[in-house]
């Protein structure tokens, strides 16, 4: 298999694998906040800020995966 | 007509721009107005001349306020100073009484990087924030901007105790040396992580419209039609939502890394 093959291989599920993890995190992460919204709600605003600002964290780790699929996808096909 | 024009632009300028930077990636985007000029010199400053477009909106607009404030407000002026009132009560809901100081650079940050997210979804324009150059430039001024904070309200001596991770005992003492490290490369890691956050998550829902477009010009292609069928509309709407998420966590984020380097009396 040449590199190309086996990149158009890795890129997506690299994207894919770093989709899962987030997207497990994203969810405790947010689940936990609505139920603590739920039970504060006077507190939701504060709640809210922290919510988006770790959510940004957490998302940010697919957003690498993402980077690193643009910069190789050049490779592919080239 | 328009449907085969905008499919042979979208087409035509991935092809040529293969041919003339081989090896480098271009990323697959719609056509903006410099497109059409066909000279490779507006295509490579495409993201500065429409961050200047937006600076120029900008400016335009506070020039305007600012020679006809009133006691009695206008509608325009409502408008800016509502805008001004609710960034500044965010900010100093997140760093507290001294971010009055603040909000004058950050409150223009989210402005700026709010309005170059949302004008990529206007048909012909495009987001500056969708090139790395742009957010690179954006993150490094923050990063600049907080170390000179740091050093100007902690002192010299007092920043490099804030890096060794504010040593007061013997223990805290002993392991300053492994702080420091840790501390010197997140702080070096921030403007990436701002700079790459931006990027991607810009980039993204543009390729992600860009594709959605071509997909409905060739859906309604099949049955000969002359417009493409909007698949892309949801995924403007979705796009409206993270372009406005993206720019307040870039301005929160600084917001808290300037509060980080600033002194604080509780402790």
């Amino acid at each position: 298999m040449d590199y190309q093959a086996a990149l158009s291989f890795a890129l997506p599920i690299a994207v894919a694998i770093a989709a899962i993890g987030s997207g497990l995190g994203l969810g405790r992460a947010v689940g936990s906040a609505m139920e603590a919204m739920g039970r504060q709600p006077e507190a939701a605003g504060k709640i809210q800020t922290g919510m988006i600002i770790g959510a940004a964290f957490i998302e940010a780790l697919t957003i690498y995966a993402l980077v690193g699929l643009l910069l190789l996808m050049g490779k592919i096909g080239g | 007509m328009l449907n085969s024009f905008v499919f042979h632009i979208l087409t035509t300028s991935e092809t040529t721009h293969k041919v003339v930077e081989k090896g480098q990636e271009e990323s697959h985007e719609l056509p903006n107005l410099l497109t059409f000029i066909n000279k490779s010199f507006a295509h490579h400053y495409d993201a500065l001349i429409y961050a200047g477009v937006v600076s120029l909106m900008m400016i335009t607009v506070a020039v305007i306020t600012y020679r006809k404030r009133q006691m009695i407000p206008g509608k325009l002026q409502n408008f800016v100073e509502m805008i001004l009132e609710n960034l500044d009560n965010l900010f100093i809901s997140v760093m507290g009484k001294e971010a009055r100081k603040y909000t004058p650079f950050l409150g223009t940050l989210f402005l700026y990087i709010w309005f170059m997210n949302l004008i990529g979804l206007v048909p012909f324009f495009k987001s500056s924030t969708s090139s790395i150059n742009t957010t690179a430039a954006l993150a490094i001024t923050v990063f600049l901007y907080v170390q000179y904070t740091g050093v100007r309200r902690l002192g010299l001596w007092g920043y490099f105790h804030h890096l060794l991770g504010s040593p007061t005992d013997a223990v805290t003492w002993a392991l300053a040396p492994i702080n420091l490290p840790i501390h010197v490369i997140g702080e070096l890691a921030r403007p990436f992580s701002l700079a790459l956050r931006l990027f991607g998550n810009i980039t993204g829902e543009d390729i992600l419209i860009a594709a959605f477009v071509s997909l409905g010009i060739m859906f309604m292609g099949l049955f000969g039609s002359p417009i493409g069928f909007p698949f892309q509309i949801p995924f403007i709407l979705l796009a409206m939502l993270t372009s406005t998420i993206q720019a307040l966590v870039f301005t929160m984020l600084s917001a808290i890394y300037f509060f980080m380097v600033m002194p604080h009396e509780e402790h």
